[in-house]
């Protein structure tokens, strides 16, 4: 290994991306503009407004109850409107005239009781979840009013960190982990199949560069910018710089403001180790592929896989155990993990379970550098 | 058929630059060199020449170590290839311009100066003078045209001013004007020391060459200057010389 050609790789890969434009925004800019779109999306999503039919076809018995029930909804800030016909009902939902039907019956249990059934659009089922949520939340009030006794509060909390409502805090890490990730991989694929066929390769295999110094020089190169990115993008989601207002320009902050508890350091520590395995998923991807297009092929079996199971949308206990093997075989799961260890639990190195996220992205990134080198054989054209 | 090409005796009477015995390289069926034995002595330009898929490639990929040799050996300046150390002496133009289109022809330079171990400014402004390159130093490369894309590969293969210089068919695509150029490069190049094996299927630049090889199917028809070969085909054209010593059959397996 000579320090002098390696520091020359590591030289040219960064001039050739910084001379890049296209592909400096794509690291800088898009993981911005995406996180922060998506932290507007999970904090400012409206209450589903409510606009219920009571239908009562018990008669008598059931009239308190609808009564009942149309108060508590009224109190939650619904619209609330009564009618004698399930058909007109139904109509009147179809229509989106309304949201939310509710049809009181003579139970089937026995004929002192009452069955409810909530009949929504059913075009948008997670919209209908929340009607009948809604309603669920009625019935509850409806019910704590009618017996005259209050019902245990349920309150939540937690081992590591603080419980919160903000979905951006379990969110943000791993959104982290996956842009490093993904535009790494991206970068690097494209730009070593470039060096296979623009002839590059050929002519530096016929100079004294081994293939680790490239493998080398091609990590560093591509881990400062990773490097960078995260940084930026840790400044972005963990910042909140109030700006007050000024003149005829209103308060506003920058940042998303997400709470974290641990050493930034040690977050960066897990990306970084991130993403040196991407550099060298990337240089060996870009053996089968034949075209840039080709790399971006290679996405849907590379990267969408690690997207799904690595928790990245889904939790990774909520994941079918027939899956559960493959999930631990997922590099961007251990990412994950380390970084809501670092963000949330506030972990440390003493940390087992912090420990082990950073030794399997070790290894991974160790043994992708193997294969990588392997593949930058001087006997390829 | 394995033609063993006459060695070149009492020449230039220092040991052959380049010597390959017995060198063979098959991809699958394909006998791409096949059993080649010469030597090339210092300071001359041997002219590769043959149509298309005739070996010339895998040949100077095998004697610049690239690719190993399915039997047979081949030596540089006295070391056996693949040799990483010896690749210092040697320099490869390939047939692709092989530059970075998104760096300037300066930093071109200077990246291939480094990773050959060169120091300094003075070998990357040697290279570009060679090769009249000086006033676009500061171009991106992506901006350049063909022809000076062509000739900034040149010079980065002469950045460390290599002894030995294998140019895998330096003329392709380069207009004629800039071919004369070229070719005086070359001279220059051989008569300072550096022994060429240039590689072509153009027959008009053979009798630029002090030496020919013809090539086809992986082995060597004929070797000679462009006057011998001549006289051995019994022809004044070398394009008839080469169909007449047998670059018409096609060798069949």
């Amino acid at each position: 290994m000579s320090r002098h050609r390696i520091v020359a790789l590591f030289r040219r890969v960064v001039l050739e991306i910084r001379r890049d434009r296209p592909s400096l925004a794509l690291l800088f800019i898009a993981p911005i503009v995406i996180t922060g779109l998506v932290t507007f999306i999970l904090r400012e999503s409206q209450a589903p407004q409510v606009t219920a039919i009571v239908v009562n076809l018990a008669g008598p018995p059931g009239q308190p109850v609808g009564i009942a029930l149309a108060a508590a909804l009224r109190t939650d800030g619904a619209t609330v409107s009564d009618m004698a016909d399930e058909a007109a009902a139904r109509a009147s939902i179809g229509d989106k005239a309304a949201s939310v039907g509710i049809v009181i019956r003579t139970g089937t249990a026995s004929a002192s009781s009452l069955d409810i059934t909530v009949i929504t659009n059913g075009l948008d089922p997670s919209g209908d979840v929340s009607q009948v949520s809604a309603v669920q939340r009625s019935v509850l009030a409806a019910a704590t009013a009618a017996s005259g006794t209050p019902i245990p509060v349920v309150k939540h909390a937690t081992v590591y960190g603080t419980p919160t409502d903000d979905p951006v805090t379990t969110f943000a890490p791993a959104i982290v982990a996956f842009f490093a990730y993904f535009f790494v991989y991206i970068l690097t694929g494209v730009s070593f199949l470039r060096e296979r066929t623009g002839g590059t390769l050929e002519r530096l295999m016929a100079t004294p560069v081994t293939r680790g110094e490239v493998v080398l020089g091609y990590t560093l190169g591509f881990g400062l910018f990773a490097t960078i990115q995260v940084a930026v993008l840790m400044l972005w989601a963990l910042g909140s710089l109030h700006v007050g207002a000024l003149g005829p320009l209103p308060a506003f902050s920058i940042g998303l403001g997400i709470a974290a508890n641990g050493s930034p350091i040690l977050a960066f520590l897990v990306v970084v180790l991130l993403a040196v395995g991407a550099v060298s998923l990337g240089i060996f991807l870009s053996t089968f592929a034949r075209t840039e297009l080709q790399v971006i092929q290679f996405i849907p079996i590379v990267l969408a896989p690690q997207f799904l199971l690595s928790g990245v949308l889904f939790p990774v206990s909520s994941l079918p155990s027939i899956l559960q093997p493959l999930v631990a075989m997922m590099p961007l799961n251990y990412a994950v993990d380390g970084l809501r260890q670092v963000f949330i639990r506030g972990a440390d190195l003493g940390v087992p379970a912090l420990q082990l996220d950073l030794a399997v992205l070790g290894v991974v990134a160790a043994f992708f550098a193997t294969i990588a080198a392997l593949t930058i054989r001087r006997d390829v054209v | 058929m394995a033609l063993h090409a006459e060695v070149d005796p009492g020449r230039t009477g220092s040991p052959p630059a380049i010597r390959a015995e017995g060198l063979v390289k098959t991809f699958g069926t394909l006998r791409a060199v096949d059993d080649l034995s010469f030597d090339l002595a210092p300071g001359r330009i041997y002219g590769l020449l043959g149509p298309n898929g005739s070996g010339k490639t895998t040949l100077i990929r095998l004697l610049t170590g690239l690719t190993i040799p399915t039997a047979g050996w081949a030596e540089v300046l006295g070391t056996r290839m693949p040799s990483r150390s010896n690749l210092r002496r040697i320099g490869y133009m390939t047939q692709t311009d092989g530059v970075y289109a998104a760096l300037t022809v300066v930093e071109n330079l200077r990246f291939f100066g480094a990773v050959y171990g060169v120091e300094g400014d003075e070998p990357v402004e040697h290279a570009l003078g060679i090769v009249d390159l000086a006033d676009r130093r500061s171009s991106i490369v992506g901006t350049l045209s063909g022809g000076q894309r062509r000739r900034l590969s040149l010079a980065c293969a002469l950045v460390h001013r290599p002894p030995v210089l294998f140019l895998d068919e330096p003329t392709v695509g380069v207009d004629p004007l800039l071919r004369v150029q070229f070719w005086a490069h070359f001279r220059a190049l051989s008569d300072a020391g550096t022994t060429i094996v240039v590689s072509s299927h153009v027959m008009d630049e053979a009798d630029r060459c002090d030496e020919l090889l013809f090539v086809r199917s992986g082995t060597i028809i004929a070797r000679g200057t462009g006057q011998e070969i001549r006289v051995q085909a019994g022809t004044a054209d070398l394009e008839q010389a080469f169909l007449r010593l047998g670059g018409n059959v096609e060798v069949t397996r």
